[in-house]
Order: C-alpha cells, then structure tokens, then sequence
C-alpha cells in the first residue's frame, strides 16, 4: 500500500514524457523527429537572437527556406510559446547595449541643450528596435509582445530630462513645416542611400511613433501645440486692434499648423479625406484654443481697446466671435469693471473724460454683445458713480448743446437726432422677438439699441434735472452774447426739441424770445431817444436765478439808466424795470489829463471809477457806502485791482486809492500789457443748480432742525412725512436719508437704532 | 414804430391775503399755519421752536423754549403744547406748560399760562413766533401782580431760594 502513491506518480511521470516525446517527435520514426526539432530549434534561436548592431562582423547568413522550415516544425510541436519566451529572455539580457547608447546620446543632449540628439537617439533606437524585430510572419502576437516589452525598456531608461529634451524637438518641428533650409543633423538622419523624404520632419515622427511615444507623450504633444499657438497670438496680436485677427490667425493655422497636425494626429491616413476626418476632433479642440487665448489677450487689454475705439473695432468683433464659442463673458465682465474701478471711477478722473469712456463702453459693447447684458452688468457701477458727482449732467447738456471748446463732442454728428427713448416694455408680439440671454439678470432691461444721449439721460430718474440744468447753461450763454446773434442757441434749441419734446423747453423758448424782444425794445426805445445803454429785458418768472444784490450805479451811469427806464416806462406803461446791477459789461473811454484809456469791464468796476470822478481819493469803506452796496469789501478791492493793474488807480498806503490823473513814470509801460483791458468776471451770472440745490437743502435742514427740537427723536420715515411742511420739498426717502447721513458727518445729528436726534 | 405788445404775462401772485377775511375756512387757516411755520423755521430766534406733533394735524404743535440768559431760568428748556382753534387767528391759541415749570405766572399742576396777550390782550397779528418770544420773557420777568403760583410770587425777591424752588420742580428734557 506504501508504493501507491509512488507507482502513481512514476504512471503519471511516463504518460507525460511520452506524450512530450511524442509532440517533439511527432510520430516520427526513432528520435529523427526529435533531431530535427532540435535543429530547428536552434536555427529559430540563432535567427531571432537580438545581435549586438555596433558588432561588426556580418551576421550569419540565413536561408530564409530554412528558417521558415524551422519555424513550422517548432510550430508542429507547439513550442513557439516557449520560443518567445526565450527570446524576451535573451532581449532582456541585451538591452544593456541600448541603455548604453540611449546614455551616450542623453549625456550629450545634457550636456548641450541641443535636441538635435534627442532625434539622433529616437532614430538610433529605431534601428535597435527594427534590428531586434522578429519578422511579421510569425504572428502578431510575438510582434505585439516584442514591442512592448521593448517599449518598456526604453521608457524605463529614459531621464527625466528627456521630457524636456522632447519637448524642445517638438517646438522644433513647427518651424519644419516650412522652413526652407532643414538644419543639417536633420537631414542626415535619413540615411544617405534613401531618397529624402517628402517631409524633413516625417522620420523623425514615424520614429516617435514606432516608439511608442506620441501616445506615451500625448498629453505633452498637444501642450507643446498650444503653448506654440498661444505664443504666436500673443506675439502677433497683442496691441494691434485695429484689424481683426481671427481670420488671419486661422489662416495661420491652416497654413502651419493643419501641416504639422498631419504628422502627430493623421499619420496613418491614406487620403485626404480620411486625414481630415482624423484631424477633425483635434481641430476643432484646436481652434477653441485659439479663441480662449484670444479672449483672454482681449479680456486683459479691453479697457485700451475701448478707449482706442472706434481705431479698435477689429479686436471688437473677433472678441465677439470668439465670446461665441468660450464661454468668458464673466470674465470680461469682471476684468472690465475692475479696470474702470481702478482707472476711470476715481476722484483723478474728469468727468468727461469718464463720460466720454462712458459711452466708448456703450459703443464697444455693443458690438461684442448686442443685447447689452454685458453692458448692463458693466455700466451700473459707471452710471451709478456718474450720479454722484454734481458736474456730471452739466457735462452731457454741454455735449448736447455741442459745447464748442470741446471740439469732441460726446454724441456722434452723424447720429440722427431722436426724440429721448423710455425704457420700453417688451413687444412679445414682435415676431422677432428673443428671450433674454441666459446670463442677464433678473433686473435686466432689454435696452433696445436706443441712442446714446438717452442712455445718458436715462443716467438720472428724471428729465427735468436736465431741462433745469439746461436752463442755467443757456441763460449763461445767453447773457455772454453781445452781438445780438442768437442763431446758434436757436438751432441748438430747435435740436434739443427733438430730444426732450416740445413742452420742456418751452421755458428756453421763453428765454430765447426774451432776448430777441429786447432786442426790438431796445432799438424801439434808441430810435426814441438814443443812450448807450442797451438793456436786456428777461423775464423773472422763466429765468434761473441770476446773481443778485444790490448796488446804486453813481453819477453819469446811473443817469443813464434813469433816462432808459423812462423811456421803457413810456413804451410800456404797465411795465417796471428791476436792474440786476452785477450784469452786464460797460465799454468806457475813461478821460485823464495825459491820456485816454478805453475799458470794457463789468458794472461794479465801472461804477468805483465813476465815482473817482467826484474825487480822487477813496477808501474801500467810502465806495460801498457811496453805492449803498450789500457787495463783500473783496469784490470791491478786486474792482479796484482791475484799475490799478491799467495803471489808472494805485493803492497809497493802508486802504486809500487814489486817481492818477498823471500817469507814473515807468509804471505805464509795462503793466496794462501784463493783463487784457477787458477783464471777465470768472464767476458765472447764473446761479448754477448746485447752488440752488443748496439753497433749498438750507431751508429743509431748517425743518428738520425744528421738528429734532421739539419732537426729540424721529425716524426717518417720520422726518420724511414731517417734511411735507416744507414747501417744495420733493426729495425721496434714500435722498434724505443721503442729506441726514451727510448731516450725521458734519455732527449735526445721531443716530441710534434708526432714530435721529440732534447733536447738542 | 409800432407798439409791441408784452406777450409772456407774468405768473399772478400766488398768494392770497391772509387777514381781514371773515369767512373762516379751514383751509385758510392751515394756509396761515403753514406760512407761520415756515417763517418760524427761517427766522433765527435764539431759545424758542415749535413745530407740528404730526404731519396729520397742523393744529397741535409741541413747543421749546430755552430760559433767556440772565435770568433765573437760564440754561433750562421747557417744553409747551400749542393748541390752535379752528378759528385761528382770531382767536388765541391755548397754550400750555408741559413740563411742570415753576414760575409765579403758571400753574405748577395744569402747565396753564396767565399772559395777557393769550386772553383778552390777543390780536390776528401776533403769531406764534411772538407768543414764543413773549412767553421767553416772561420766564425772566414775571408779572407778579396776578399770579398762578402764588408762593412763587411770593418768594420771586429771594432769588436763592426761588432758583432752589424751581430745580426742585425741573425736569430736564430727554431730547
């Protein structure tokens, strides 16, 4: 019983040596069968043996017949397994022999930079490989095996600094596409009996790719692709708006980049149209690159772009095209409304310079988005800034009435004059109609392409600012004409109609009568009894207010108005004239004993040198008690300045001016020439609406004053409902609660738990 | 030369006589009051105000008056209640201590005032900015022939004690 087991075995041990005796022999008579597998065998072995390439000596020969031979009968025997197995086995023991080279080559690329070695190694490791290669008829499987396993060694001996190396080969091969003159190491990779090839690059690419390393190095092929094309556009396009790049850009791509792209992505394609459909997918990844890089260089340069506009249209409408396909919108948004915080919407900034960039933004965006989302989201903080600084409507009603010193208005010539545009409600019945971009907001209003001046006016809640400032700009402009054309303001009017309707400016129409009907009045009262002065008869009621206070005109001056208000009194008896004393200008030839000097100033100068008529010294006291004048000392002194610096007055010690009815010496000479004879009051006539506004906020502060006493403390709901006391207080809750925090600044008031209290 | 005739009318005057109207309708009377208040508002009297309790009502205002320097009172606010009838101004409005002030021509208990000027010395001319002038002097010079308060009459003559009387009974305004 003890040798059963080993009897078993023994039985297993000859079933299984005969069963191999009978494969290898293959039912052959005696051991022939297993002679001549030995023979082929070896002559596999020898045949497949990966030999040493830089050996010299010549390879033994090999009868093709008898290797095929061999192979069939280790086939018969079903030993090819085993075969392979043998023969990765003697690669591996080989493949010192490419380590050794692939170290040579790399020692050299470390050593110099140069990626002409690495080339040289891909090519060299390509012969190692092809001199290795088992023949293709013994199957794809040995094939398949073979080249893994020696893909693997080269990928495992490779040094980190090969990926750089690559890299560099890589960059190299864009310039291949069209360079003329292909450096010479390239050429002479092509061994010199081969005709060269249609391509200086395609070698080296079917070496890579026999190597396995376009798709071991995928991920960096492509990214050598877009950093080149990323460096191209930033070197081709930055700064330069002018034009649209995008078309030309593509171009390039076609032209150098589509080439190139056939060898890493379409190697394999047989024609044309099989090349495209492979290039297809790479392509179109591509070109959105292409796009992004684009969008981001304009992103970061928009804020220039826009203040080139319109030079800047190009770079515009690829921004456009390109927002069509990234999806950046935000950013731009996001990079813009930093610019214009950084550098438009700080105190540095002229308000017409923000205005003017204003509406390059509208212009702009529009091209690049059409709807106006983007602008929506870009303007607010701009308009919102615009409204509170206080000269900002006095710069648009400028601009609308084409204020001439500007010479660049805000609003193209061009433009057809419309009536102002309200925010409209959607037409949902107009058959072109489109919902809203996905990205506008909630409070996003369809701004249909309405013209510039409405977006601008559209800036504040109502028209009426503007009519009210419009008002003190043309009473302004009024009052400074002297030579009796008022076509220009007419026509400017007439323009302005358009605009804002014929009822707003009914009060400038008003204004505008009242000059020429002086006019007429006046040369109706001359033709009477001829005088000097021509007066202009405006009508309180529709004028803004004019600069007032009092002063008596002395001497021959005030004569003359008499004279003139009789003979106004005479043509219209129902009529009184009320002389605004501080306006106007007096053209005087002023009478010395030595010379005579003729001035045109303003009313109050005219009216002290009237008075050194009576004597020729005067104190700054004597003069506004002569002119019973409420006027500030200053104004005087700055009056008399006017004639000192003509040399007419001079200052004789503390607060004494006295005539020179003589002129001095030395003193005439020079000084009249340091100053024009007419001088101009800087200070406009008009009270400007700030002014105004002031005046009125004084009276509300009063209230509110009154109502803390007494009350104790309000909230501003209750100061608000409390204020319609007030007469014409017609301010909302947000402005009043911007004039109580402005009084809370000034220590005027608390506040506590929303409940305001004076500061005592 | 032809004449020319004006052709921009001035606006009429906006506002309409105020006194000497019989017919008293409330509107007219809320016009005065209004017009009293803005001129109050406007004008700078040092130490006296009024104002409206509430935008609803424009008959019942609050009132503040400062004790004119120099005097007893000087340096202590005291707040009034201003009533005014429908047929102001013909009639006196009714006005009041609110604060309890101790002064021999008003009543420490009820705040009542006895002035001349709002009984039967009263006139369509005074307003309420000459009531709250009238009221500041008589803070500092009583007139202690017919008093409200007699101990206050009494001790007026001894301003130490009557200063002590009159902290006793002030009461500082939490404004």
């Amino acid at each position: 019983m003890n040798f059963q087991p080993h009897e078993k075995l023994s039985k297993h041990v000859v079933s299984k040596w005969s069963a191999s005796f009978g494969r290898l022999n293959r039912e052959q008579t005696g051991i022939t069968g297993l002679l001549s597998f030995s023979e082929a065998w070896t002559i596999a072995r020898d045949f497949l043996y990966p030999r040493d390439l830089t050996d010299a000596s010549p390879p033994p020969p090999k009868k093709i017949r008898d290797v095929k031979a061999a192979f069939d009968v280790l086939a018969q025997c079903k030993m090819l397994p085993v075969l392979m197995e043998d023969f990765l086995e003697d690669m591996h023991k080989q493949q010192y022999l490419v380590t050794r080279e692939i170290k040579i080559f790399m020692d050299k690329y470390d050593a110099t930079s140069d990626p002409q070695y690495i080339a040289k190694m891909a090519i060299r490791v390509v012969e190692w490989y092809k001199g290795w290669s088992p023949p293709s008829e013994l199957g794809g499987t040995l094939a398949a095996a073979y080249t893994l396993n020696f893909q693997t060694h080269i990928y495992s001996v490779l040094p980190p600094s090969f990926t750089r190396g690559f890299k560099a080969l890589l960059n190299l091969t864009f310039n291949l596409v069209h360079m003329a003159s292909v450096p010479e190491w390239m050429s002479s990779l092509v061994p010199a009996n081969h005709p060269p090839p249609a391509r200086a690059d395609s070698p080296l690419w079917s070496a890579f790719d026999k190597l396995g390393l376009l798709d071991r190095y995928e991920s960096l092929v492509s990214s050598v692709c877009y950093e080149y094309i990323e460096a191209y556009i930033l070197e081709t396009c930055t700064k330069r708006w002018d034009e649209s790049m995008l078309v030309a850009i593509r171009e390039w791509m076609t032209d150098n980049i589509v080439p190139w792209m056939i060898m890493p992505y379409a190697r394999g394609a047989r024609n044309a149209e099989e090349a495209r459909s492979m290039l297809q997918g790479v392509g179109s990844r591509l070109d959105f690159h292409v796009c992004k890089t684009l969008t981001d260089l304009r992103t970061s340069e928009i804020f220039d772009i826009i203040v080139d506009y319109p030079d800047s249209s190009g770079a515009l409408h690829d921004l456009k095209e390109c927002l069509q396909r990234v999806d950046q919108r935000s950013q731009l948004v996001q990079t813009l409304r930093k610019a214009n915080n950084k550098r438009l919407l700080h105190p540095g900034a002229d308000t017409k310079d923000i205005l003017t960039q204003y509406v390059s933004i509208i212009r702009c965006l529009r091209i690049v988005d059409p709807p106006g989302v983007l602008l929506y989201k870009v303007a607010d903080p701009i308009r919102r800034y615009l409204r509170d600084r206080p000269d900002t409507i006095r710069c648009i009603v400028a601009s609308l009435v084409g204020d001439g010193e500007s010479g660049d208005s805000l609003v193209d010539d061009n433009e057809p004059i419309q009536p102002l545009q309200q925010q409209q409600e959607e037409d949902y019945s107009d058959p072109n109609w489109e919902p809203e971009p996905i990205d506008a907001g909630p409070e996003f209003r369809t701004n249909k392409p309405s013209d510039i001046i409405s977006t601008l006016v559209s800036i504040y809640d109502s028209k009426e600012l503007f009519v009210k400032e419009l008002q003190v700009l043309l009473a302004q402009r009024l009052l400074a004409i002297t030579d009796g054309n008022y076509e220009k303001e007419r026509r400017n009017i007439e323009i302005l109609k358009i605009r804002f309707g014929e009822s707003a400016l009914q009060v400038c129409e008003v204004m505008l009568r009242d000059m020429t009907d002086s006019k007429r009045t006046d040369t109706h009262i001359q033709a009477q009894k001829s005088s000097n002065l021509h007066a202009t008869v405006i009508s309180k009621h529709f004028w803004p207010p004019l600069q007032s206070g009092k002063f008596q005109m002395p001497g021959q001056l005030k004569e003359l108005r008499e004279k003139y208000a009789k003979e106004f009194h005479l043509f219209k008896p129902d009529k009184k004239l009320n002389w605004l004393p501080h306006l106007g200008t007096l053209k005087l030839d002023i009478e010395l004993d030595d010379r005579t000097i003729s001035a045109e100033v303003p009313p109050l100068e005219a009216a002290c040198i009237e008075l050194f008529s009576q004597k020729d010294e005067w104190s700054v006291k004597e003069l506004i008690e002569q002119m019973a004048g409420s006027m500030e000392s200053t104004a005087i002194i700055k009056a008399l300045g006017t004639w000192i610096d003509l040399g007419i007055l001079k200052e004789e010690g503390e607060d004494v001016y006295r005539l020179l009815n003589t002129a001095e010496e030395g003193d005439q000479g020079h000084r009249p020439s340091t100053r024009p004879a007419m001088t101009i009051d800087e200070e406009p006539p008009v009270t400007s609406l700030q002014q105004q506004e002031a005046a009125q906020m004084q009276v509300f502060w009063k209230f509110i004053e009154g109502m803390l006493t007494n009350l104790g403390t309000l909230s501003l709901d209750r100061i608000q409902s409390m204020l319609k006391f007030a007469p014409g207080y017609d301010r909302n809750i947000e402005q009043l609660g911007g004039f109580m925090e402005a009084a809370r600044r000034e220590g005027l008031v608390t506040v506590k738990d929303g409940m305001w209290k004076l500061q005592r | 030369m032809e004449q020319i005739t004006p052709t921009i009318a001035p606006p009429r005057a906006a506002k309409a006589p105020v006194t000497g109207q019989t017919t008293e309708s409330l509107g007219s009377v809320t016009k005065r009051l209004s017009s009293e208040l803005m001129t109050l508002m406007m004008s700078s009297s040092p130490g006296i105000s009024a104002f409206p309790k509430s935008d609803a009502n424009l008959f019942e205002w609050v009132g503040t008056i400062e004790g004119p320097s120099g005097t007893i009172y000087a340096g202590l606010t005291y707040k009034i209640s201003i009533n005014f009838p429908a047929n102001y101004p013909y009639a006196a409005p009714t006005i009041k201590f609110d604060s309890p002030c101790y002064h021999p021509n008003v009543d420490i208990n009820s705040g009542a005032i006895c002035l001349d000027i709002l009984q039967d010395k009263w006139s369509a001319v005074y307003s309420v900015q000459t009531i709250l002038l009238s009221l500041q002097s008589l803070l500092g010079e009583p007139n202690n022939a017919s008093p409200l308060n007699p101990d206050a009459a009494r001790i007026w003559d001894t301003p130490q004690e009557f200063k002590t009387q009159v902290m006793r009974y002030y009461r500082p305004i939490d404004a």
